[in-house]
C-alpha cells in the first residue's frame, strides 16, 4: 500500500482560509444563490462581481504559480477552496474551469504570446472558457473523436465538426478545443488542441434543454473555421499529450461530498421526530448517508495527496465512485426526507429550492467527466493488472 | 496523527504477518475449528513473544497505530484469538481483567471467552459494565465457530474508552480479513478463463471487482480516521458507531462480490474465502448487526452531533440549529 504522507486535522493556514471563505460567502452572496446557471443573466452577474470580490483577495488564484500571478497555495488550501465552492453552489460559475484547468494547461504547454493573451484575462476573470471534447462518437472514448482540422496552407487550417454537451458554451468566449489534424480517423495519434475564439464565423451554439438546467448543456458546430498555428496549444497532431494533462487536472473533480456534506447538515433539521416507522427509516437513512459522506471526503483527500504521482492511482476513481453516488443518495434522501414540497421550485419551495435543483444536477453525477461505468473499468484494470506482475 | 503510518508500527505489523504465515495462516483457524485447543497451544505464547502483551493502546500513536496494524495483520488471516478483546484491556481505564467484551443485553456467547482470561462485558447501548464468565465450553457452529456460551456477573465500573477502542481495533481486524478477500479475489479474476478469457476481463466481473475495492478502501479510510480520533481524545461514540456501520457494509459488500466472483469455489470449506466468510459473521453481528448500529448511530448523532465539514450538531429539543458560515471544525 502507498503511503501518502497527510494529517487528518486541519493545518491552520487552511482553518483560516475556510473562515475567510466562509465569510466573504456570507457577505457577498445573496441569500438563496443556487448558482450561477439560472434563465437570464442575474447568476452570471452574481458570478463575475464574486470572481471580483475574490481577486482582490488574492483568492481567485490560489492554486496558481507565483510567477503567474497566483498564490502557490498548498493543495490542502485548494481543497478547501474547491469544498467552500461547491457547496456554495459555485459562485465562480463558468470560470472555475478557466481557473482549475485552462490556465494551467496553457502554463504548461502554452507559447509565450499564448501565456500573455489568456493568463491574465482568466486570473482576472474576464474570459469563459468551454471545453470542446466531446462528440456525438467519441464520449467515454474520448480518442474516438472525428472534427476535422483540414491544413490549407502553412500554418493554418479548417475546422469542421460537431462537439456536443459543451457547458457554458452559448455564452464562452473561448474554446479548448480537440481536433483531427493527423491521418486517420481515430486513436490518439494525430489530434491537436486549438484555442479558438467563439465569436469568429462558422461557430455556432445549439442550446440543448435538459434536466439539468440552463447552459448546463449545448452542441457546437464548427463550420469551415479558420485556425492558425498562433491557436495550436502543444505540438501538432501531439494534442493527447495536452489531454492526458487535462484530465490529470480533472481527476480529483470537483468537490461533490461538500454539497452533500453541507446538504446533509440542514436536512438534520427536516428530519421526522418520530422514532418509529418512517421517521426512524429515514433517520437511519440519513445517519448512513453521514458516515457514506465521511467516507467519500477521506477518500477524495487520498486522491489529493496523490495528485503528485505521474499515474492515474486507483484511488481516484474510487473516489469519485464513492462521491457520485453519494450526491445521488443525498440527493435522494433529500426528496423522501421533504416529501412532495421538495419538489416545489417556486417562492414556498423548502430551502430556496435547493432540493429539486440537487436531485435534477445529482442525476448526472454518474456521467460527466466519466462514466461510473468507465470508473469501475479503470478500477478492476488497475487491480488485475497488479495481480499479473 | 500522520496518514504516514509510523515506521514502527508498520515494522511490528510486519512481524505480526510473519509469524501468522509461520501457523499456517487461514489453514490454522481452518484447524482450529476441529481442534479449538490449538488456538492457546499455539497463540498464546506466540502472541506474548511478539509483544502484544506489554502494547499499550492510549499510550501514543506509535503504539496505537503498532496495535491497530497487528490487529489488521491477525485478520488477515482471521487468527482464532481474541486479539481485539484483549488488547482494549491494555489501555490505563480498564483494571484487573485481560479481556473487554462488547455486548447488546444479556449475551448468551462471545467469541474465544475460554482462552481470554478474566473479562468484562460493556453493554454498547447501555454502558453499564459487568464480569463475565464462561457458562460452558466452546462448541463448534459453522456461523460461530469459537462461541463460548457466558453470563454476566457483578456490576464493574464502566472503563472510559474501552468501548470506542473495540471498535475502533474490530475495524481493523475486518480491513484485514477483507484485504485478503479482495486480494485473491483479483487474482482469480486474471488466473480463471471461461469462454477462452481471464473472467476479469468481463464487465460484470469488472464490475464487482470495482465495488469491492471502494468497499475495502472507504473502511482503510475510515478506520484510519477514526484511529487517529481515538488518539488524539476527540472520538465519540457517534464516531466509532460510524466505522462500525462501515465496516459492517464493508465486509458485506466485499464478501457478496468476492463469492460470486469465485463461483462455486469459494463455497468450499477447503478454500479461504469460505472460512473468512463463516469466521467474520460473529463480529459483524455481535454485540449489533447492521439495522440496530444505524438506529444507535442515529440516535447518538441526535444526542451528540456529528463532525463533517458543516457538522450536524446535537439535537436540544426545539432550538436545534446548523451552524453553516461558522469557523472550520479542527476535526476534518
Amino acid at each position: 500500500m502507498t503511503q501518502q504522507p497527510m494529517t487528518f486535522v486541519e493545518g491552520p493556514e487552511v482553518r483560516e482560509l475556510r473562515v475567510r471563505l466562509r465569510e466573504i460567502i456570507a457577505n457577498d452572496l445573496p441569500e438563496g444563490f443556487r448558482g450561477a446557471f439560472v434563465d437570464g443573466l442575474e447568476g452570471q452577474r452574481t458570478a463575475n462581481g464574486f470572481c471580483r470580490r475574490l481577486g482582490e483577495e488574492n483568492l481567485l488564484t490560489l492554486s496558481w504559480p507565483r510567477e503567474f500571478g497566483g498564490a502557490e497555495a498548498s493543495i490542502w488550501e485548494q481543497t478547501a477552496l474547491r469544498e467552500e465552492m461547491w457547496a456554495h453552489h459555485e459562485p465562480r460559475g463558468a470560470q472555475y474551469m478557466g481557473l482549475n484547468w485552462v490556465g494551467p494547461t496553457i502554463m504548461k504547454f502554452g507559447t509565450p504570446e499564448q501565456r500573455e493573451q489568456h493568463l491574465p484575462a482568466i486570473a482576472n476573470g474576464e474570459s469563459i472558457w468551454c471545453q470542446g471534447f466531446s462528440e456525438p462518437g467519441a464520449g467515454s472514448d474520448l480518442a474516438s473523436l472525428r472534427l476535422q482540422a483540414k491544413s490549407v496552407g502553412e500554418g493554418e487550417w479548417r475546422l469542421s465538426g460537431q462537439k456536443i454537451w459543451t457547458s457554458y458554451a452559448s455564452f464562452a468566449d473561448w474554446c479548448f478545443l480537440t481536433g483531427r489534424t493527423g491521418a486517420g480517423e481515430r486513436g490518439r495519434e494525430g489530434i491537436t488542441v486549438f484555442l479558438i475564439p467563439m465569436d469568429q464565423p462558422g461557430v455556432k451554439v445549439r442550446p440543448i434543454e435538459s434536466m439539468l438546467g440552463p447552459h448546463h448543456l449545448n452542441e457546437v458546430f464548427f463550420d469551415d473555421v479558420v485556425a492558425t498555428s498562433a491557436e495550436v496549444l502543444g505540438s501538432v497532431n501531439h494534442g493527447w499529450e495536452v489531454i492526458r494533462f487535462v484530465l490529470s487536472h480533472e481527476r480529483v473533480g470537483i468537490a461533490r461530498y461538500a454539497r452533500s456534506e453541507r446538504l446533509l447538515a440542514l436536512l438534520a433539521d427536516h428530519l421526522p421526530s418520530d422514532s418509529t416507522g418512517d421517521g426512524a427509516a429515514l433517520r437511519a437513512r440519513h445517519a448512513r448517508m453521514l458516515v457514506r459522506a465521511r467516507a467519500a471526503r477521506l477518500m477524495n483527500y487520498r486522491a489529493v495527496a496523490a495528485t503528485t504521482s505521474s499515474e492515474i492511482p486507483d484511488g481516484v476513481s474510487a473516489a469519485r465512485l464513492l462521491t457520485t453516488t453519494l450526491d445521488q443518495e443525498v440527493a435522494t434522501l433529500a426528496l423522501d426526507i421533504l416529501g412532495e414540497e421538495g419538489l416545489y421550485s417556486d417562492e414556498f419551495a423548502p430551502l430556496d429550492g435547493w432540493i429539486e435543483d440537487a436531485w435534477r444536477y445529482a442525476r448526472s453525477a454518474t456521467i460527466a467527466s466519466g462514466t461510473s461505468e468507465i470508473q469501475r473499468m479503470l478500477i478492476a484494470r488497475a487491480m488485475t493488472s497488479a495481480s499479473k506482475r | 496523527m500522520s496518514r504516514l503510518w509510523p515506521a514502527e508500527s508498520l515494522a511490528f505489523e510486519e512481524s505480526v504477518q510473519r509469524a501468522m504465515e509461520s501457523t499456517g495462516a487461514i489453514e490454522f483457524a481452518r484447524a482450529c475449528e476441529r481442534d479449538p485447543t490449538q488456538r492457546s497451544l499455539r497463540l498464546a505464547g506466540l502472541f506474548s513473544d511478539l509483544g502484544l502483551d506489554e502494547l499499550a493502546v492510549d499510550e501514543g500513536e506509535v503504539e496505537a497505530a503498532a496495535a491497530a496494524l497487528a490487529a489488521r495483520a491477525a485478520g488477515r488471516v482471521i487468527a482464532p484469538w481474541p486479539l481485539v478483546q484483549r488488547l482494549t484491556a491494555s489501555i490505563a481505564a480498564v483494571k484487573g481483567v485481560t479481556a473487554v467484551y462488547l455486548t447488546s443485553g444479556s449475551p448468551r456467547r462471545v467469541d474465544h471467552l475460554d482462552v481470554a482470561g478474566p473479562s468484562i462485558a460493556i453493554d454498547v447501548l447501555s454502558g453499564a459494565s459487568h464480569s463475565l464468565v464462561p457458562a460452558g465450553e466452546v462448541a463448534y457452529m459453522p456461523l460461530d465457530p469459537f462461541g463460548v456460551p457466558c453470563q454476566l456477573g457483578a456490576p464493574v465500573d464502566t472503563p472510559a474508552g474501552a468501548a470506542s477502542t473495540h471498535i475502533v481495533l474490530s475495524a481493523f481486524w475486518a480491513l484485514g480479513a477483507i484485504e485478503t478477500a479482495v486480494s485473491a479475489s483479483s487474482v482469480y479474476a486474471v488466473e480463471r478463463f471461461q469462454f477462452g478469457r481471464p473472467i476479469g476481463s468481463f464487465g460484470a466481473v469488472q464490475w464487482r471487482l470495482a465495488d469491492l475495492s471502494v468497499a475495502r478502501s472507504a473502511l482503510l479510510e475510515l478506520a484510519g480516521f477514526t484511529l487517529a480520533k481515538l488518539c488524539d481524545g476527540t472520538v465519540t461514540l457517534a464516531d466509532a458507531l460510524a466505522l462500525r456501520l462501515q465496516m459492517l457494509e464493508s465486509c458485506e459488500l466485499v464478501l457478496e462480490n468476492a463469492h460470486q466472483v469465485f463461483g462455486a469455489i469459494g463455497l468450499c470449506d477447503e478454500h479461504d474465502l469460505s472460512v473468512i466468510d463463516r469466521h467474520l459473521q460473529s463480529l459483524l453481528r455481535r454485540p449489533l448487526g447492521k439495522t440496530q448500529t444505524v438506529h444507535a448511530l442515529s440516535e447518538r448523532v441526535t444526542a451528540e452531533g456529528f463532525d463533517l465539514l458543516y457538522p450536524v450538531r446535537p439535537h436540544r429539543g426545539a432550538e436545534r440549529s446548523i451552524v453553516l458560515h461558522a469557523a472550520a471544525s479542527s476535526g476534518t
